[in-house]
């Protein structure tokens, strides 16, 4: 079975890296006619002089930061409540996904109308709350509209990081809690010293697919703005290099520069997770 | 001779023998794909040897050039016949059948300048305007007559002038239009710089745009929002439907949008039935009007097989057609590209704007008709929402617009 394995994985993951990768050191486009000729890694080096490649990597760490922070938090809060012992504790875990199981694409359509100046009823909200002027559009303001697509991102995935978390809070032993309360441990010590260090393996896998995903975040941001008002990230700039210039000019090799980028970078934070969480892999 | 007769009579029979099947991919905007279906039923049977499939697609023009980028790169030699933007064809010609030769056989003598214009690359005619598209001003009737104005602004400022009268004793809106960043700021953008004398490149193709009218243009844009206060704040957020649902809930006294929304405005549950007027967009302070010519032309796939080939220009001259056109314009509500249908009664009938306004249609400038015009229209809409949000003054737009199309475009 382990061949067959490798051959599937190297067809559907191995090749199209390598082919993005090989991409990447190559002047070219697919307009007939373009020359293709061997650049080395002047791509990469066109990425740091391109104010707007900078600009959307900004973009990307910002929102990988805050929102995986954000979720990471509300996660841990929430996985701790819907362990506790309660009636309809299963109906509330299953409905607690709901967010999680509706496709982006949908639910942002959704989010990009709720925040809709004109009928949305969350700036209905936020102009209650006072956060925005009554009339705002929230999602064509520069600095609201990132936070909106935040927003967005922490209501749908926080379920799953708090799922994942519930799963690392039952393989905790009941008697260990036991044992602290015989000890004379208050509710805050047992959690500081029992529970947080026996999920944080849980945690880091978490992080690890949260980050990820947020580091490559597209559909959101491309149904909600479109890139408009400093929201653009990497993903949505690697479209338009590889879509709307595919044949306009010699941008694929460029575009296939970015997609590497962001490989790379999801790579670095990938190691420096396991390194730093001493998670084992195998 | 002889020889070419004989290949002639095998293919004849080899094509009575088997019949052709051919792809072809549309959009369902409204009730077009529905009008599509009853279309091909009609083509079958003239040609019963044709049998033709739909490839249904996105809504978004955007998704659609996404989707066809990744046929052509594959090669694929299907879809056949191709609906394409009218703003695609430089981009996507070396993948299109040369219909140059065709000329006659379409009789595009027959169809309006522009539709044709935009479909005309480097003197190679790629495709066939299928159904034409320009920019309008829809006003409420009822609200212009009330207070005393008897007729549609001509001028971009009675515009702001009866827009600012109106909605403050209405309470509603003045003026909504497309102001989001996608291809329709664009077309809104391009009007504007257009009726006030300006223009994004020159005859030859030379970057023009740095010029007083254009900043201008781009002012008045901003003022409408932060100035006049006639456009709310988030018309940077609007594309049409936005901009369609706010003025038929009967919550603005104007609107710029296409053709397409005179039917959605005039249906049934519609509040403001009735209650509508279209006229052609104002003029900019020099005595120009201007509309941002739309539409989706049809052309055909070179990779496809020379069988298919054929079978696809019958169905493209089918579909073009005077009848066809007709049919097409008074069942979906899509402009003719045909002049001669616009004489039609039964048009006027059942679209008296279309009639009235044909000199909006035959007017229509195409945007910048550049083989890289999705680079071009991404700069413009970056800085022209930029200068919307208040994230730059228009002055500096306009420069740093023609500073990276002169780079685009190697000037």
């Amino acid at each position: 079975m382990i061949l067959p394995t490798i051959l599937v994985i190297s067809v559907v993951a191995f090749f199209p890296l390598f082919k993005t990768f090989y991409d990447s050191f190559y002047s070219f486009g697919l307009r007939p006619g373009i020359e293709r000729r061997f650049v080395g890694l002047q791509n990469y080096f066109r990425l740091f002089e391109d104010t707007r490649f900078i600009m959307a990597l900004k973009n990307t760490v910002f929102f990988t930061v805050i929102s995986v922070s954000l979720e990471t938090v509300l996660g841990v809060l929430i996985a701790i409540v819907v362990h506790q012992r309660f009636a309809l504790r299963g109906v509330v875990r299953a409905a607690m996904l709901v967010p999680w199981a509706i496709p982006t694409a949908i639910s942002s359509q959704m989010w990009r109308w709720m925040f809709h100046d004109q009928f949305g009823i969350m700036s209905r909200l936020w102009e209650k709350l006072g956060i925005i002027e009554p009339g705002t559009p929230i999602l064509g303001t520069p600095g609201l509209a990132m936070w909106a697509i935040i927003f967005v991102d922490v209501w749908k995935t926080t379920p799953f990081m708090a799922l994942l978390i519930l799963a690392g809070l039952q393989v905790i032993p009941e008697d260990i809690y036991e044992a602290a309360r015989i000890d004379g441990a208050n509710t805050i010590q047992r959690f500081f010293r029992i529970t947080l260090p026996l999920i944080t393996p849980t945690i880091g896998v978490a992080l690890i697919f949260r980050t990820l995903d947020a580091l490559r975040v597209f559909d959101v941001v491309y149904i909600m703005t479109r890139g408009a008002v400093n929201t653009e990230t990497l993903a949505v700039y690697n479209r338009h290099v590889l879509m709307d210039r595919a044949f306009t000019g010699a941008w694929f090799g460029y575009g296939s520069a970015i997609s590497v980028f962001i490989f790379v970078l999801i790579s670095i934070f990938a190691i420096l997770y396991i390194k730093s969480l001493r998670l084992k892999l195998d | 001779m002889k020889k070419y007769f004989v290949l002639l009579l095998a293919v004849l029979l080899v094509g009575g023998l088997f019949a052709v099947k051919i792809t072809m991919t549309s959009g369902g905007v409204g009730k077009e794909l529905e009008v599509l279906k009853k279309q091909l039923e009609m083509f079958h049977q003239q040609y019963p040897d044709i049998e033709v499939e739909i490839i249904p697609m996105p809504d978004s023009s955007t998704e659609r050039h996404d989707l066809y980028v990744t046929y052509f790169a594959a090669g694929e030699t299907d879809p056949d016949v191709l609906m394409l933007d009218v703003i695609w064809p430089a981009e996507f010609a070396p993948f299109l059948e040369d219909l140059t030769a065709d000329k006659d056989y379409f009789e595009l003598g027959e169809f309006l300048p522009g539709t044709v214009m935009s479909v005309t690359v480097n003197g190679r005619i790629v495709a066939v305007p299928w159904f034409t598209d320009a920019g309008l001003l829809y006003y409420r009737k009822d609200l212009l007559e009330k207070y005393g104005y008897d007729h549609a602004p001509r001028t971009w400022d009675e515009l702001v002038e009866m827009a600012k009268k109106i909605s403050q004793a209405e309470g509603i809106h003045g003026f909504v239009w497309q102001g989001a960043r996608y291809e329709g700021l664009v077309c809104d953008f391009l009007e504007y710089l257009w009726s006030f004398g300006g223009d994004v490149l020159d005859e030859s193709g030379k970057v023009v745009i740095d010029s007083p009218e254009a900043v201008a243009a781009l002012q008045f844009m901003v003022d409408l929002i932060y100035k006049h206060k006639v456009t709310p704040e988030g018309v940077t957020t609007y594309m049409e439907e936005d901009a369609r649902r706010i003025f038929q809930n009967g919550e603005a006294v104007f609107m710029r949008n296409w053709p397409y929304a005179w039917s959605l405005v005039n249906s049934d549950e519609s509040p403001i039935k009735g209650k509508v007027g279209v006229a052609p967009l104002p003029m900019g302070p020099g005595g120009r009007r201007a509309a941002t010519l739309g539409g989706w032309v049809l052309g055909i796939n070179k990779f496809s097989s020379p069988e298919e080939k054929e079978a696809a220009k019958k169905l493209i001259k089918f579909l073009t057609s005077y009848d066809q056109q007709l049919y097409k314009a008074i069942n979906a509500g899509q402009n003719p590209t045909r002049k001669a249908v616009y004489k039609d009664p039964k048009l006027k009938e059942a679209a008296p704007f279309m009639v009235e306004l044909l000199g909006v249609f035959i007017n229509a400038l195409p945007r910048p008709r550049v083989a890289n015009y999705t680079e071009v229209s991404d700069v413009i809409q970056r800085y022209v929402h930029a200068a919307l949000t208040r994230q730059t003054t228009p002055e500096d737009a306009i420069k740093n617009i023609a500073k990276e199309l002169k780079f685009l475009l190697g000037q």
